[in-house]
């Protein structure tokens, strides 16, 4: 117990910038829990990135030209995230939404989308792994967010998703704010889990950090925890592994998707959002949100780029 | 009982005065030759009671409790090996992996069981015990869980996997770890015990001077009668030659026998299980590196340590030269095999790095080392057998007939110096 709540408050970064609704934002107890000296939280456009310069290019001494030279990208993301990227265990290949986005930006630097290599990262090692260049990008159902800018840069944004619940099928709570002092499980070094903590009621539920999603469903069919809070997207791979539990509630923070790269190659993260250019206008993100994602209706329109 | 009684110094002043009368110095010559008989009886069947029990004990309970220990370790490393690769080979686990963790399993668990009947109750040995116990409940269901998950196509199983392999090597692990070094301990304080050097050093004594009193009361009879040889006191003194002679000859051969055991047995059985030890946490941890997916990493830099410390030219591994050369061939090979599987995943072929680490070749080149340790191994566990059964022969007979001649001792100088005693009445 004592554990979790020490991993809960370590969750606690004062971060509001990831445009949660107003009533968390105004919510001073957050900031005041964390007294482990956090920054002000930073404003900025989390959602604008780097405007593309070259196009698809791949000029000579280029970040792109040392992958080219490597002979396969490397991407950091999770294994147990169903839809957006889980091993099927049938195959033991690594899948999804967040996969499809990283074949695309193989394809455009070697013209074949077979040249990936996927490491698995956990969520709170994701910064830094690029930062250490153990990993060419991150696509990880990656919040892009101020504090988050501070360290790496983003790709402009390629997915919507936002906050909700996970209960058990005979749970009577409808919203996060029903769950006052029980435990409720989301990744380390996710934004979930900083949500988790700004909740506005009294007790406040409790944050319990796990390595990923996977295990906090584990946790949950334990009964190690009464609920698991995260976007909705993650959610619906969740529910989809266990008719027990339903996503409940409505989205109460906004949490958009960018690739996260290092600040060092700029060039990069201009290559990327390029490709995210092409794939917005030439259906490429519709037909990938179809594949993993059509079960939840048609694809919208894909989010719009944002720039500096 | 009046001596007993009368203050101190008139019981002394008693005792003096006897020593001035012929009787009286006979009388006080039987006193000190019974009361060293009995102490010679007393101490010949106490030592080797002792050495008895301890030798019993090593043999009996410290010993088999260091092997179920090792057992009860190494099966834990070895079920999660095999999960881990059962799980990065993909689709359905292969049969001989299914089979291979369920051995290991019930090998944990006979050997814990029979652990917990050679641990005192309250003891840190059956605190380990019951805490394997409780996890292991927890790790089989957690590996049941992630495999019908598995079967059933859901990528949580992976999720069920890991929390198992954590609890694997995060408690299950390190409590058997504790039980070996306990374990260890009290073989080694077993070796101690059944040495019986105290009772040994004072078993000494006792016969030297039971033997210079026998001599000091013939010298005197010789010396104040005509009679030069006294014939019970002349046995007496024979049967206790004889007695430290058994007692010689029993206490040297248990002694050398323990020697053995410890340098032709234990010594070495030891040594290899921690080598197997290491070889079996090098192959889990290949597994996990490759089922995390996450590259080169602490577990990776783990086998880098323990590839370091397999070393088996130690004189420790003497008595298994031939054996523990081919074992170090052997995981050169396996280490081969292993650099070029980092190599694949190093440079991105995952697929191929896995395929490589569950190929049939991998897992021989590995088993190949494992199973000639193990061939070393049981080897060792048997000269031990053999060497401490040796040891224990004849004490519990000396435990019996020690006081038994120290009984017909005594009873031979009462009759030489009652003989003596009868002339003044």
């Amino acid at each position: 117990m004592a554990v979790a709540l020490l991993l809960a408050v370590a969750g606690l970064t004062a971060c509001t910038d990831a445009a949660p609704s107003e009533k968390e934002a105004a919510k001073p107890a957050a900031s005041a829990s964390s007294s482990a000296g956090a920054p002000a939280p930073p404003s900025c456009d989390a959602r604008a990135s780097w405007r593309p310069t070259k196009g698809l290019q791949i000029p000579a001494g280029s970040y792109m030209q040392t992958i080219r030279d490597r002979g396969r990208l490397i991407v950091g993301m999770s294994q147990d995230t169903l839809l957006f990227s889980s091993r099927d265990p049938f195959t033991a290949k690594i899948e999804g939404f967040d996969v499809d986005m990283g074949r695309e930006i193989a394809k455009a630097i070697f013209g074949d989308p077979d040249r990936l290599e996927i490491r698995v990262i956990p969520r709170s090692e994701r910064i830094n792994a690029v930062n250490r260049g153990t990993v060419d990008l991150a696509i990880n159902t990656m919040t892009t967010n101020c504090t988050r800018w501070q360290q790496v840069d983003f790709s402009t944004v390629y997915y919507e998703a936002g906050q909700r619940l996970l209960v058990g099928k005979d749970s009577p709570a409808t919203r996060i704010e029903d769950l006052g002092g029980q435990r409720v499980c989301a990744a380390a070094g996710s934004t979930s889990l900083e949500n988790i903590g700004r909740v506005n009621v009294d007790p406040p539920p409790l944050a319990v950090a796990r390595t990923d999603f996977g295990a906090c469903l584990v946790a949950f069919q334990l009964g190690e925890v009464q609920a698991i809070s995260t976007d909705d997207t993650i959610l619906a791979g969740l529910a989809a592994q266990d008719p027990y539990a339903k996503v409940v509630g409505p989205r109460f923070t906004e949490e958009p998707y960018a690739m996260a790269i290092a600040g060092t190659h700029r060039d990069f993260t201009e290559f990327v959002n390029a490709v995210l250019e092409r794939m917005r206008a030439d259906g490429t993100w519709a037909k990938i949100h179809d594949r993993w994602l059509g079960d939840s209706g048609p694809a919208p329109k894909p989010p719009a780029a944002r720039y500096r | 009982m009046t001596a007993v009684q009368a203050p101190p110094r008139a019981a002394l002043t008693r005792l003096a005065g006897m020593r001035h009368t012929s009787p009286g110095r006979l009388q006080l010559l039987l006193v000190v030759l019974l009361v060293l008989t009995t102490l010679a009886g007393l101490v010949t069947g106490l030592t080797a009671a002792s050495a008895a029990a301890g030798t019993t004990d090593l043999r009996d309970r410290a010993q088999p409790l260091l092997a179920e220990a090792e057992t009860v370790w190494s099966s834990l490393a070895d079920a999660d090996a095999t999960a881990a690769q059962a799980f990065i080979s993909g689709g359905l686990e292969p049969p001989e992996l299914t089979s291979r963790y369920d051995e290991k399993l019930t090998a944990a668990a006979t050997a814990l069981t029979s652990a917990a009947r050679r641990v005192p109750e309250d003891s840190a040995g059956a605190e380990a015990i019951r805490a394997i116990s409780a996890g292991l409940g927890d790790y089989t269901a957690l590996v049941a869980t992630a495999r019908a998950l598995n079967r059933q196509g859901k990528p949580v199983g992976a999720a069920y996997l890991s929390t198992a392999s954590q609890l694997n090597r995060g408690t299950l692990q390190p409590q058997a770890q504790a039980l070996f070094q306990q374990a260890r301990r009290e073989a080694s304080a077993g070796y101690t015990d059944a040495r019986s050097s105290w009772w040994l050093i004072l078993l000494l004594v006792v016969l030297v001077g039971l033997g210079v009193a026998l001599i000091a009361t013939q010298a005197h009879l010789s010396r104040t009668t005509r009679r030069t040889f006294n014939v019970p006191l002349v046995a007496a003194t024979a049967l206790t030659v004889l007695l430290a002679l058994v007692c010689a000859g029993l206490f040297a051969h248990q002694r050398s026998g323990l020697e053995s055991a410890e340098r032709a047995g234990s010594t070495p059985a030891q040594a290899l299980a921690e080598t197997r030890m290491l070889v079996l946490r090098e192959r889990a941890d290949e597994a996990l590196t490759l089922a995390a997916r996450a590259g080169r990493g602490a577990l990776e830099d783990d086998f880098t340590l323990l590839r370091k410390r397999f070393v088996v030219s130690g004189e420790e591994f003497d008595e298994v030269r031939g054996l523990a050369t081919t074992a170090a061939e052997r995981h050169d090979a396996y280490l081969a095999l292993h650099d070029e599987i980092r190599k694949l995943d190093d440079n991105g072929d995952y697929e191929a790095a896995v395929k490589l680490a569950v190929s049939p070749e991998t897992r021989s080149a590995f088993d190949g080392v494992t199973t000639v340790l193990d061939e070393a191994l049981t080897g060792r566990r048997a000269a031990f057998d053999d060497e401490i059964r040796s040891a224990g022969l004849g004490l519990g007979a000396l435990a019996v007939l020690g006081p038994l001649l120290a009984l017909m001792i005594g009873v031979l100088a009462a009759l030489g110096l009652r003989a003596r005693l009868e002339e003044y009445r």
